[in-house]
């Protein structure tokens, strides 16, 4: 059984809805493959507010944004099909053809563009060599976030929370206000990884302590988790020997870094930047792949969903278009400065409107001056208050400073602090 | 021997094995004792007794009665060990019609070594020739082949390379060659120059890095892979199908003996009566010979770490790789780079003495001790590709050898003991061994005929990701459940987790699900689908998910649930363990 | 004087608060809601609560919620218990008042999905 879309959309999550509606605003057929048995995709366990303050000037829980776009997609009657997983995907004389299985059996769809908007897997305490047993009571924030919030249950009474990322934060809390004790939150740098207002709200109001530069080595506990041993890392991040300490408690709670999840893409030989483990894209969100488009956190992990849609909007528009160009691609040079850079990549032939870059730094600075240059001189300079790793920066670059350029493309970040 | 540790250890003979006994300061001197005492010719075993101040007493003795379930039964034969070599015995005697009962203590079969180990069907090289293991090693082998179409479990023979980097043994290799057909492996090739260059390029060791300076290569075809836990499990509901009867959770506690034959069996699910008692209980072998008071050998647990590689860097080699430092030795720390027949690589194992027969913990320096000495024979394989590491202990003993024979002191025990690799490569021929010779006695004792009904074969949970489309198809259409994935690493739908749970031996615990179909293994570990199978498990089997375990015991996954405050009332857990059969 | 963080909105500006004089003088805030904030934390901390209730659906066994306004801070725990006793049956929207002035607050608990579009795919 096979059918036909313009554009196929990969993942009913925030960036997945978002791109959807942008593709049929833009006149494609559009058809959304999600693999839960509803949308809304990691919002749906996202309880908490703080979303939407950009978008929608609003502070929304995680299920009242995603209904926000799933009413969008309802509204224009575009097709979700739930339960519903991709197995295989193959591209041929420019179209793509995925297989898919659901309850109804194998099916294949045709589409001239795919978006991918899969979003990430969290990191594993195994991923980090994390040693000692395997009991029970071991596991990452976003699944113990899923048993809390989508079943009501309880997965640890007392743990230890590896990782001081905005979603180790939130459980530390989530946690305390459901009953359980976390003993303290447990970070490997020498700064938090999370917002400073999800330390105050998440961890200052409840007294949990954080350690910073400590990190988990060891599990102990046969059954059960019966305790951890934490220890005090140099500047390399190496355990400093006689700084270790048995921690007793029943739980692990891992919030060790999210990876964009990218099987897909990589089996169809999209290239990959390192740096995201995402794609490398150009700023319509092709990849190096043509037709084949990635958007949210497939794409790059976002601390903003507002930036998810925003890059899925941009992504769903794009897929939408029927560009007969071949694309002239050139490659963007960054300075060391950056963690990453997103997009990668210029198509010269095809700056048409202002494009979004999205870029984190490498390390924390109080001041940092964001220079551009196109062709050897300077064609923009912005300066950002307050860089840090832990959250990422977003630049908008008017068509007009781009597009007469035919040399290199240069990003200098340069820091003070 | 009392020369090199002064009065601190007594060496005596007892029957025809060596006793050790006395005090040492570390576990190291323990087994280099024994060790040296191994080294007398002619010993039947070694008894070694030595006590060690920093080893901490950590198995709990005994245990007692928690249900009468076994009530006095009378059977034929009682296996004691639920691992591959247990079920292969009684597979083996389900051939007749004989009244066969398997114990094991854990909830579930394979928990221990027979899930510990990179699954290489070890093609028969290494053993000494004339040792037990030889005997059965490349026998065991060949008969891989029809037992996996028979018992429907996934078996491939890759072939495994030796490589060797010292030109000067090269000339070893007519001696390694003499050894294989000694030992019944059917044939080796001897690979230099241009024909290992060929090879090296060839499908079989794609990313076989080229810079290797290795100047010769033994390739060995007839190795195989399996997964040794799902090859248990199909062993096991073979011979259930053909009349066994399992008990999980049984812990045998004691024996009652009648002058040189045991009459009965004390469990801890009741007695039970046997004619015939076989102990395969891997590392607790001697625990259960000592209970017979027939112990004469000793197991020291040898342990392996083993790392799992990603998926995506299966394709590097379809072949086993190694690279031996040294060849001939009994316990040579080995191990090489083994594929799945999932599509994962196993790294490892290495070996490191310690005390604990059940301590599968890992140590970042074991890992990276694999990682150095394995990682270089790949091109394209980093430490990022590491999804999980694993545990095992060996069941070794002091003459590192096996052991399969009757008791010399007791007319009806038969022990199958020291099982250590090449042990799932030769259980197949063990247990037709075994099985002929206790059939040989059953039939002195009463009239013992052939199962005229016997049934060769059975059918596994079927594997939906590895069907072509149209097959694929055919299964959802009839069962739409089998199109609705849980585990999105592994692709494993729900129809087949729910196969699982209602697979002739009775799981309900997320870890036997995975050892059935895989869910949690991909690179994800469970982190997405063990929620999602935790409910499964509570809607196919009526439990609370909060008395569903991870592992058996009380390795629960969930603690309580939001609506209970903690000082409202007590866990609402029922106590208890889980699987009764 | 006192140290905190602004929790408003993302920016978590870093707030230095002194009395002078029976007044705030509040410095690090990039905007004018910061002040404000830096003046009840002070004098009567409040938040807002997100958390879930039960509810008799097999298939979504827990809906999300969140207070519409903020709540004394030291009143969280008592909240959470109230909201513990609630179970859901019918299949709400969102914004449907699931407690109404809670505790003597004037600030309601209002659901944060909706139970009706969600169970709508759930059923297909």
């Amino acid at each position: 059984m096979s059918y036909e879309c313009d554009v196929l959309v990969i993942g009913a999550g925030p960036a997945g809805l978002a791109a959807a509606v942008a593709a049929y605003d833009t006149g494609a057929r559009v058809e959304i493959i999600e693999r839960e048995d509803r949308p809304g995709g990691i919002l749906k366990q996202c309880i908490h507010d703080g979303f939407g303050v950009i978008r929608f000037g609003e502070k929304l829980s995680g299920p009242e944004y995603a209904a926000r776009y799933i009413d969008m997609v309802e509204k224009r009657h575009i097709r979700i099909r739930t339960k519903t997983f991709v197995t295989h995907m193959e591209k041929k004389d420019g179209f793509f053809f995925t297989q898919l299985v659901s309850r109804t059996g194998i099916e294949m769809i045709k589409s001239r563009s795919v978006i991918l908007a899969a979003g990430c897997r969290e990191r594993t305490g195994r991923q980090i060599f994390i040693q000692g047993s395997r009991p029970a009571g071991i596991l990452t924030a976003g699944t113990a976030q899923y048993f809390v919030n989508m079943k009501g249950y309880l997965p640890v009474k007392r743990c230890v929370i590896l990782g001081s990322g905005d979603i180790g934060l939130i459980m530390a809390r989530r946690l305390t206000l459901e009953g359980a004790s976390v003993e303290g939150v447990y970070e490997i740098k020498p700064e938090p990884s999370g917002l400073p207002r999800n330390i105050a709200q998440c961890l200052e109001d409840f007294e949990i302590p954080l350690h910073l530069s400590h990190t988990v080595m060891r599990v102990n506990g046969e059954n059960r988790v019966e305790s951890v041993e934490v220890a005090q890392v140099d500047a390399a991040f190496q355990p400093i020997n006689g700084t270790e300490r048995v921690i007793p408690c029943d739980g692990l709670v891992l919030s060790v870094g999210l990876i964009p999840e990218n099987e897909l893409a990589e089996s169809i030989g999209i290239e990959i930047d390192r740096s995201t483990n995402g794609p490398v894209v150009d700023q319509s969100l092709m990849t190096s792949v043509d037709g084949f488009f990635s958007c949210g956190n497939a794409l790059h992990v976002n601390d903003l969903v507002d930036y998810v849609s925003e890059s899925a909007e941009i992504a769903g528009r794009n897929a939408a278009l029927k560009s007969g160009v071949k694309r002239e691609l050139s490659r963007i040079k960054k300075s060391e400065n950056f963690a990453y850079l997103v997009p990668q990549l210029v198509d010269m032939k095809r700056i048409e409107e202002k494009m979004i870059f999205y870029f984190r730094p490498g390390k924390s600075a109080g001041k940092g001056t964001l220079r551009i240059f196109g062709d050897g001189r300077e064609i923009m300079k912005q300066v950002f208050k307050r860089l840090n790793p832990a959250e990422m920066e977003r630049i908008e670059i008017e068509k007009d400073t781009l597009e007469h350029l035919n040399g290199e493309i240069r990003f200098d970040l340069t820091t003070e602090g | 021997m009392s020369g090199q540790y002064g009065q601190k250890v007594i060496c005596s003979q007892k029957g025809s094995s060596i006793l050790l006994e006395g005090n040492v300061a570390e576990w190291t001197d323990v087994v280099a004792a024994g060790k040296m005492a191994a080294e007398i010719k002619g010993i039947k075993g070694v008894i070694n007794k030595i006590e060690c101040a920093s080893v901490k007493k950590k198995r709990k003795a005994g245990g007692e009665l928690t249900e009468n379930v076994l009530k006095d039964r009378r059977v034929d034969v009682l296996i004691i060990g639920g691992g591959i070599i247990g079920c292969s015995i009684a597979r083996e005697l389900s051939k007749w019609d004989l009244d066969i009962c398997l114990v094991e203590k854990e909830p579930d079969l394979a928990m221990h070594a027979s899930s510990r180990n990179d699954g290489m069907i070890h093609p028969g090289l290494v053993p000494s020739p004339g040792s037990m293991k030889a005997k059965y090693n490349a026998k065991g082998n060949g008969m891989y082949e029809t037992l996996s179409r028979e018992l429907d479990f996934e078996y491939k023979r890759v072939g495994s390379l030796l490589l060797f980097d010292n030109r000067w043994l090269a000339p070893a290799y007519p001696i390694l060659a003499s050894r294989a057909e000694k030992n019944g492996v059917p044939s080796t090739e001897f690979l230099t120059g241009k024909k290992l260059k060929r090879f090296v390029n060839s499908k079989d060791a794609p990313s076989l890095n080229k810079s290797l300076e290795s100047k010769w290569a033994v390739y060995i075809p007839s190795t195989g892979i399996v997964s040794p836990y799902k090859t248990t499990i199909a062993v096991c509901e073979n011979a259930i199908l053909n009349g066994t009867r399992l008990f999980l959770n049984t812990e045998v506690l004691s024996f009652e003996r009648e002058n040189d034959t045991i009459i009965s069996c004390k469990t801890t699910k009741g007695d039970i009566h046997a004619k015939i008692i076989i102990n395969c209980a891997g590392t607790a072998s001697d625990e259960v010979a000592e209970l017979a008071g027939d112990r004469f050998f000793t197991i020291h647990p040898r342990k392996g770490t083993i790392l799992m590689i990603d998926r995506k860097r299966g394709h590097l080699t379809n072949t086993v790789l190694s690279m031996p430092n040294i060849i001939g030795k009994k316990d040579t720390k080995g191990g090489g780079i083994v594929p799945t027949v999932e599509g994962n690589l196993l790294v490892g194992p290495d070996a490191e003495e310690q005390p604990y027969k059940e301590d599968y913990s890992t140590s970042m320096c074991h890992i990276d001790a694999i990682v150095n000495q394995h990682f270089r024979l790949l091109e394209g394989i980093g430490k990022k590709d590491i999804i999980t590491y694993f545990a095992g202990t060996r069941a070794s003993t002091y003459l590192e050898d096996f052991i399969v024979e009757w008791s010399d002191t007791i007319s009806n025990l038969f022990h199958v003991a020291g099982i250590q690799s090449p042990g799932l490569a030769s259980a197949p021929a063990i247990a037709e061994d075994v099985s002929e010779k206790v059939v040989s006695k059953l039939k002195r004792m009463k009239d013992v005929r052939e199962k005229v009904n016997w049934q060769a074969t059975r059918k596994g949970i079927p594997r939906l990701a590895q069907m072509d489309p149209e097959q694929r198809s055919v299964y959802i259409i009839k069962r739409p459940d089998y199109g609705e994935i849980v585990c999105r690493c592994e692709e494993i739908s729900k129809g087949e987790i729910r196969d699982a749970l209602h697979s002739p031996i009775p799981v309900k615990t997320v870890d036997g699900v995975k050892r059935r179909v895989r869910a949690g293994m991909g690179r994800c570990q469970g982190g997405f689908c063990k929620p999602l199978v935790v409910e499964i498990i509570a809607e196919e089997l009526q439990m609370d998910p909060l008395d569903i375990t991870k592992k058996g015991r009380d390795s629960y996954i969930l603690m309580r649930d939001v609506a209970v405050v903690e000082n409202e009332k007590a866990d609402s857990r029922e106590e208890g363990d889980g699987n009764v059969v | 004087m006192k140290e905190m963080t602004c929790i408003v909105c993302p920016n978590g500006c870093r707030l230095k608060v002194e009395v002078a004089d029976g007044n705030y003088v509040v410095d690090g805030n990039l905007c004018k809601r910061g002040i404000s904030f830096a003046v009840q934390e002070i004098e009567d901390p409040r938040r807002s609560l997100c958390t879930t209730v039960k509810t008799v659906f097999k298939e979504i066994p827990r809906l999300s919620v969140r207070t519409d306004g903020e709540i004394k801070k030291e009143m969280l725990p008592l909240l959470m218990n109230s909201l513990r006793k609630v179970e859901i049956t019918e299949l709400l929207d969102i914004g449907a008042v699931i407690l109404t002035d809670v505790l003597g607050s004037g600030v309601n608990v209002i659901a944060t999905a909706s139970l009706r579009q969600q169970m709508a795919y759930v059923k297909r």
